[in-house]
């Protein structure tokens, strides 16, 4: 509901901060010595660019805000799930830190199952489905890893626990 | 005369059980590679290439060829069926395909991607095979001034794209551009925006970027629409053959020969690539259109016009790598270095002195895109299965996949970090409903615009002096014109707009 009514205003201002900020630090890099074009031309150039396109946006939003009240307003509510989004983003976030430190098989035979936990519809959450997911989160697991390891010779961060043939 | 006789001598020697099943194993694996976001054709080539050490060179060159054919082709496979790209070629294929397959016309929507990746790359193969060095010198007259030209009306093509609502549009494409800067600058080399990372420093690489994009937010969006607790299953429509009509196939044919000169035309050029030349043919047939509402909901002539050009591309990005010995882009990069470990050296000599090897290459192009054809051919009833996983099961496996692809790029943690990234700004340009294509044009043509804008003033010592080249003013004047021009309709459609309004509130 707030991002229909306010949605490009938010863009517009989000991106007239960036493009000043981007503005700001193209100024202090240094000019070119040689030619005329240095490496702070092409950033200035979609600095303003960006600038004024995002200053038209809010502005026309600005000014038209009654009428998107009214038709946001109008608009049926969507049933969204914040709840599995910001989990499966925290899960997801958690598995590429830990791939690297404690190594591919662990971290992926970790994360599989709650991901798929997460997404589950509800009717499918029981017993006998979580023993499904854990089955196929090993059988995948261990055919990426011998896969690439052996069959596309790529090294997958080993961490903690690998296995040598 | 004398070319024709070689290519049949050619043919006799690639027509061996040994080869035919060698070729038949490249283009699987480079299918089965291009199917998968995160692995890429340019890796797959990589990958066989230490294969081809203990082969003759002509074999060996036959099975790259082969890699690189079905890697190309096999992105349209997950662009359909899952929405997100397999390789960067591949991008514009979701815009229509996968609104196909959640129509029930996945099937339908893969035999065009097929049967028109086969006939792009018959067409590029034929101009390959006769008018390669004619061609050649023609691209080798291309200054920096000229592949900035192209570069600059490649970006404009992103304020066609986003006709409908073009200040947010254009606006989703500048956040591209930004991206597109971090790292060193071109020529210089000067730290930009690396904020002393040192990761920063080469800058986002476009496989992470991609992934991020479309795989990432996919995830996302799919969690976030559990919110019922059910998924809505797709009904499939059974097909027949490759499930569209003769008279539907008649009906493609002038947009399947614009696309494939689109597609010939930019492999030609050195440094542009399939990505450019898919997104370019898609927005030309959009444009082209009788009907160009119909794009981006489930129109055959999108995916028809994408997948002919980008595999369109791959005759014609052989054509300076051959005659001149100038690769393209990472692919032909990685062919070149098979026809080192040969002892072969590409460029004019080549077709002097392993003319055999030429015309063995030029005969392994047209059977390994006829394989690819029956491959994929009896392949589509086994894709669609894929669209009967879960996506709950489905999704996750992935996400591990994306992983371990943008890992595999460059062997760096960084690269699989920023996925995350990308995947956020794909996550909130669908919730703030922002076009995510201009974002992902504009990505890959921002670094290839300013490394040719400054190159050609270093050469040109003015950008004044670009005007004297007449192939660099068509393409600057064209893009202009095409600026102004869907500025101008966008704004009487919004006069028209405020006219309904007005008209309904009195």
């Amino acid at each position: 509901m707030f991002i229909k009514k306010y949605g490009d205003i938010i863009v517009g201002g989000f991106f007239m901060i960036l493009s000043a900020g981007m503005m700001i630090m193209a100024k202090m890099l240094p000019k070119s010595a040689i030619m005329d074009i240095g490496p702070d031309f092409m950033p200035m150039c979609i600095g303003i660019v960006t600038f004024a396109l995002a200053a038209v946006l809010a502005f026309l939003n600005i000014k038209n805000l009654k009428i998107r009240t009214a038709e946001a307003e109008t608009m049926e509510k969507e049933n969204l799930d914040y709840k599995r989004m910001l989990i499966s983003f925290i899960l997801i976030l958690v598995y590429v830190y830990l791939l690297h430190p404690i190594g591919f098989i662990v971290s992926t035979i970790l994360y599989l199952p709650l991901q798929m936990y997460i997404l589950a519809p509800d009717d499918k959450k029981k017993k006998r489905d979580i023993i499904q997911l854990a089955i196929i989160t090993v059988i995948f697991t261990f055919v990426v890893f011998f896969l690439f390891r052996y069959g596309f010779k790529i090294i997958l961060p080993a961490g903690i626990f690998t296995i040598n043939l | 005369m004398n070319a024709l006789i070689s290519l049949g001598s050619a043919y006799g020697r690639v027509f061996t059980p040994s080869s035919l099943l060698l070729m038949a194993a490249g283009v699987t694996v480079g299918i089965i590679f291009g199917s998968i976001p995160g692995l890429s054709a340019s890796m797959a080539v990589a990958l066989f290439l230490p294969l081809t050490f203990s082969m003759s060179p002509s074999m060996g060159m036959n099975m790259l060829v082969a890699v690189y054919i079905g890697g190309i082709s096999g992105g349209l496979i997950s662009a359909i069926l899952l929405n997100m790209p397999g390789t960067a070629s591949s991008i514009a294929t979701c815009f229509d395909g996968h609104p196909m397959a959640k129509n029930g016309e996945a099937g339908k929507a893969l035999g065009y991607g097929i049967v028109f990746s086969f006939i792009g790359s018959i067409f590029s193969f034929i101009v390959l095979t006769f008018c390669a060095p004619l061609l050649a010198d023609i691209a080798l007259k291309f200054t920096p001034a000229e592949n900035f030209g192209i570069s600059f009306f490649a970006l404009t093509m992103v304020a066609v794209l986003a006709s409908g609502s073009m200040v947010k549009g254009v606006l989703a494409g500048m956040l591209g551009l930004i991206f597109a800067l971090v790292g060193m600058a071109p020529i210089d080399g000067t730290a930009r925006f690396t904020f002393g990372s040192s990761s920063l420093m080469a800058g986002f690489d476009t496989l992470p970027t991609l992934i991020g994009i479309f795989a990432i937010s996919e995830i996302l969006i799919t969690a976030e629409s559990m919110g019922n607790g059910t998924l809505d299953v797709i009904k499939m429509k059974p097909i027949k053959g490759f499930g569209f009509s003769w008279k539907d196939f008649v009906y493609q044919i002038p947009n399947a020969i614009r696309s494939a000169l689109i597609g010939t035309g930019i492999g030609i050029l050195p440094g542009i690539g399939g990505s450019t030349s898919g997104m370019l043919s898609y927005v030309t047939a959009k444009n082209m259109s009788k009907h160009p509402e119909e794009f981006g909901k489930g129109c055959p002539d999108g995916i028809v016009a994408t997948e002919t050009a980008n595999n369109a591309t791959i005759g014609g990005a052989m054509i300076p790598l051959l005659v001149l010995g100038i690769p393209g882009d990472g692919v032909t990069a990685m062919m070149l270095g098979g026809f080192l470990i040969h002892g072969l050296s590409a460029g004019p000599l080549l077709f002097v002195k392993n003319a055999d090897v030429v015309y063995g290459i030029f005969a392994a192009c047209m059977i390994c895109v006829t394989l690819m054809l029956l491959i994929e051919f009896f392949g589509i009833r086994v894709f669609v299965q894929l669209l009967k996983i879960p996506k709950h099961i489905l999704m996750p496996l992935i996400l591990v996949l994306c992983c371990v692809g943008a890992y595999a790029t460059n062997n760096r943690i960084f690269d699989v970090q920023s996925i995350i990234l990308f995947g956020l700004v794909g996550y909130l340009y669908h919730k703030f409903r922002l076009p995510t294509t201009p974002f992902v044009l504009c990505f890959l043509i921002g670094k290839m615009l300013e490394t040719y804008l400054r190159r050609g003033i270093m050469q040109y010592k003015s950008f004044g002096a670009f005007f004297q080249r007449p192939i660099f003013d068509a393409f600057f004047f064209v893009a202009i014109g095409v600026v102004v021009w869907t500025v101008y309709k966008e704004y009487k459609m919004y006069l028209n707009k405020k006219g309904v309004k007005a008209a309904e509130q009195s």
